[in-house]
């Protein structure tokens, strides 16, 4: 167990040091002028302004070293330079080109709606979705059960951002029936708080629960078709009772495991679902940044977080597997 | 009753199908029988072709209708002849009546024919879409059938790849190449098109290969210790020919399975990202004309929903039939 989680963390590592070389690499390896987007920001663009602030940005040295330097800034303070002097505490992940704040406590700000949003979302359409696709499980072969798989089929052949803008321009906008649709911090009370994010929960948890609802149908259905369910009821337990107790417990751990990637994937960005909701999270500023010109601190901060989040993810859910199923043994 | 043997065919003939001969179906013979039995799988076929036409003859039926989609056209109305002062169009929906000069309407703001934007839209669509799953097909099967076939060092290497990018957050690495490798190329606008056009295939392949090259490479690994493969390896046959030859023709289902689910998300993907703004902007995408019409819907509803319907029938179609493949090509799903 010791001697797997070692390993996995040293090639988690390793993807997260690959995943910044290459977003690094990409952008001072291009044909353009790195130094050009911070250029472009700021005013109009000479060359003379162009040069100055290759030069103050280190961009002229080899991209090797700039790599160290910006690396090194995780661990340690360090002073960027953009034409003026910057301050940026450990960890540093730079100073965004355009609001010339420090990105990790920019980062920091955003992080709670993204999470917010996460966590409602990721609830509603676990628990929606395990409750469908077990009641389908108990009644499967018959019309209810059918109808749900055709629905659940249907639903998930539309891409989520299309029902997610026109539920927010229906449901919000023209028939005015979740009029705010909005980030508000927890700090400003609870009510505000869910009020705001209850549309995008909505969206986000019924698309995304028929999926699980037609996984954790077919597990049920396997479930129940094992010996020991057939003892449980012999040994006359109530239905519900072996459904619910013997039967969801063993059928439950695969959805949680696919649950736990999903949900990293949400906190890396629920991209579409800010956008549109117009949520200040980590998904639209990451988007922001990637307007042209490039912001490319915030670009880099965003994609090693979310590799860091995802790979986190990936480990933490194998661990876990072999808590919740103890055949699995890890070697 | 005589007790002259029988033959099996014999046996076979007369018990079970009557007089006709009996003929050995392949898997993927019966898969599309399956699917020719397949109502919603028919519809969708139906759908598709009719998309898929509409996009082939794009510019004959633009051209014989005399609309376009691109307002520096020479021969297509400039924007102050058809767009009033207040953005809105003088021709057409919303405001005027119905013309077949322009069916849909023309857009606001930019005056484009809002139909020959769809068409042209549905062809970039199709085409990027197309593009990427037959790349990211050939690639991940490549891969796979290396990394599966050669035991040691190059599997090892060859599975941390697919590991890594299986482990890297893909959308967010979609979002930010794309931007990061065009904005190198900001030169004229054509030059600008052009390298959003393929840098967008490239990087939806970039990450779409990796499902197809694990699932292939397990599938090799199983069939690889079979006794036809183990036979093919002892009386000689080059190792390309046991790729080729052998393997291949052994995953047919999974690799036609893989793509018909690939498709539609690459065209999701395509139009998610110029929705967002960070895909194509400089040629037509359903993607951006739902982004454009967004703030119109409460005066000029047509022009969100025609790009809108036109995405859920081509999305849905696809999905569906991917839906309807995989069903036809599992052997353990009962009709």
């Amino acid at each position: 167990m010791i001697g797997f989680i070692v390993r996995r963390l040293m090639s988690s590592a390793l993807v997260v040091v690959l995943t910044s070389m290459f977003v690094f690499a990409l952008f001072f390896l291009g044909p353009s002028d790195p130094a050009r987007p911070l250029c472009d920001l700021n005013g109009r663009c000479t060359p003379e302004r162009l040069a100055v602030l290759t030069e103050a940005m280190g961009f002229d040295e080899p991209v090797t070293e700039q790599y160290a330097i910006w690396a090194k800034g995780l661990v340690s303070d360090r002073t960027v330079d953009m034409g003026a002097k910057y301050d940026c505490d450990a960890p540093c992940l730079g100073i965004s080109y355009g609001s010339r704040e420090e990105v990790s406590t920019e980062l920091k700000d955003k992080y709670p709606a993204t999470i917010s949003l996460a966590i409602g979302g990721a609830i509603l359409y676990l628990v929606i979705g395990v409750t469908l696709g077990t009641l389908a499980a108990k009644v499967r072969g018959t019309l209810a059960d059918r109808g749900l798989v055709t629905v659940s089929l249907v639903i998930s052949s539309i891409p989520y951002y299309v029902v997610a803008l026109l539920a927010w321009i229906y449901l919000s906008l023209e028939w005015g029936i979740f009029p705010d649709t909005s980030y508000h911090a927890l700090t400003d009370g609870i009510g505000p708080w869910a009020y705001g994010l209850l549309l995008p929960w909505l969206v986000l948890g019924l698309t995304n629960s028929t999926s699980y609802a037609r996984f954790s149908r077919g597990q049920m259905v396997e479930t129940l078709g094992e010996d020991y369910i057939r003892t449980a009821t012999a040994k006359g337990l109530k239905n519900n009772r072996v459904i619910f107790k013997h039967g969801l417990r063993a059928a439950i751990v695969p959805v949680i495991t696919i649950f736990g990637l999903d949900f990293a994937y949400l906190l890396v960005g629920t991209v579409f679902t800010e956008q549109i909701f117009d949520i200040d999270g980590i998904g639209r500023w990451g988007i922001r940044a990637l307007r042209a010109p490039v912001d490319f601190p915030v670009v880099a901060a965003t994609v090693l977080v979310g590799a860091i989040i995802i790979v986190i993810a990936n480990l933490l859910v194998d661990i876990l597997y072999s808590v919740i199923d103890p055949r699995v043994r890890l070697t | 009753m005589g007790l002259s043997p029988v033959t099996a065919d014999e046996l076979l003939v007369d018990d079970v199908v009557g007089t006709a001969p009996v003929a050995g179906k392949s898997p993927t013979q019966i898969a599309l029988e399956r699917l020719r039995k397949d109502k919603v799988a028919l519809v969708c076929v139906a759908v598709l072709v009719t998309l898929v036409l509409l996009a082939v003859f794009a510019p004959l039926i633009t051209k014989a209708m005399g609309i376009y989609w691109d307002v520096t056209d020479p021969r297509a109305p400039t924007p102050s002849e058809v767009i009033d002062f207040d953005g809105f169009p003088l021709i057409g929906p919303p405001f005027q009546d119905f013309t077949w000069d322009h069916p849909l309407g023309i857009a606001p703001g930019t005056g484009s024919d809002n139909l020959a934007y769809l068409l042209y839209g549905l062809r970039t669509s199709l085409v990027v879409a197309l593009a990427a799953t037959v790349f990211s097909t050939f690639v991940g099967v490549v891969i796979g059938l290396l990394a599966g076939f050669s035991r040691g060092w190059l599997d090892r290497v060859l599975s941390f790849v697919i590991d890594l990018f299986l482990s890297f957050p893909a959308l967010l690495g979609m979002l930010a190449l794309a931007p990061i490798v065009v904005s190198n190329f900001s030169g004229n606008l054509d030059e600008l098109a052009r390298a959003q056009f393929f840098t967008l295939i490239g990087v939806l392949i970039l990450f779409g290969w990796m499902f197809l090259a694990r699932l292939i490479r397990g599938q090799v690994l199983s069939l690889r210790e079979r006794e036809f493969i183990q036979a093919a390896e002892v009386i000689g046959v080059p190792t390309r020919q046991i790729l080729f030859k052998e393997l291949l023709p052994n995953m047919v289902a999974p690799m036609v399975v893989a793509t018909s689910l690939a498709l539609p998300q690459f065209v999701a993907l395509e139009a998610g990202l110029s929705f967002l703004g960070l895909g194509l902007t400089s040629i037509p995408s359903l993607g951006k004309m739902v982004a454009d019409a967004t703030p119109y819907y409460a005066d000029y509803g047509l022009y969100l929903w025609a790009p809108v319907l036109i995405f859920l029938m081509l999305t849905m179609a696809l999905n569906l039939l991917g839906d309807s493949v995989r069903d036809a090509f599992d052997p353990k799903t009962r009709r």
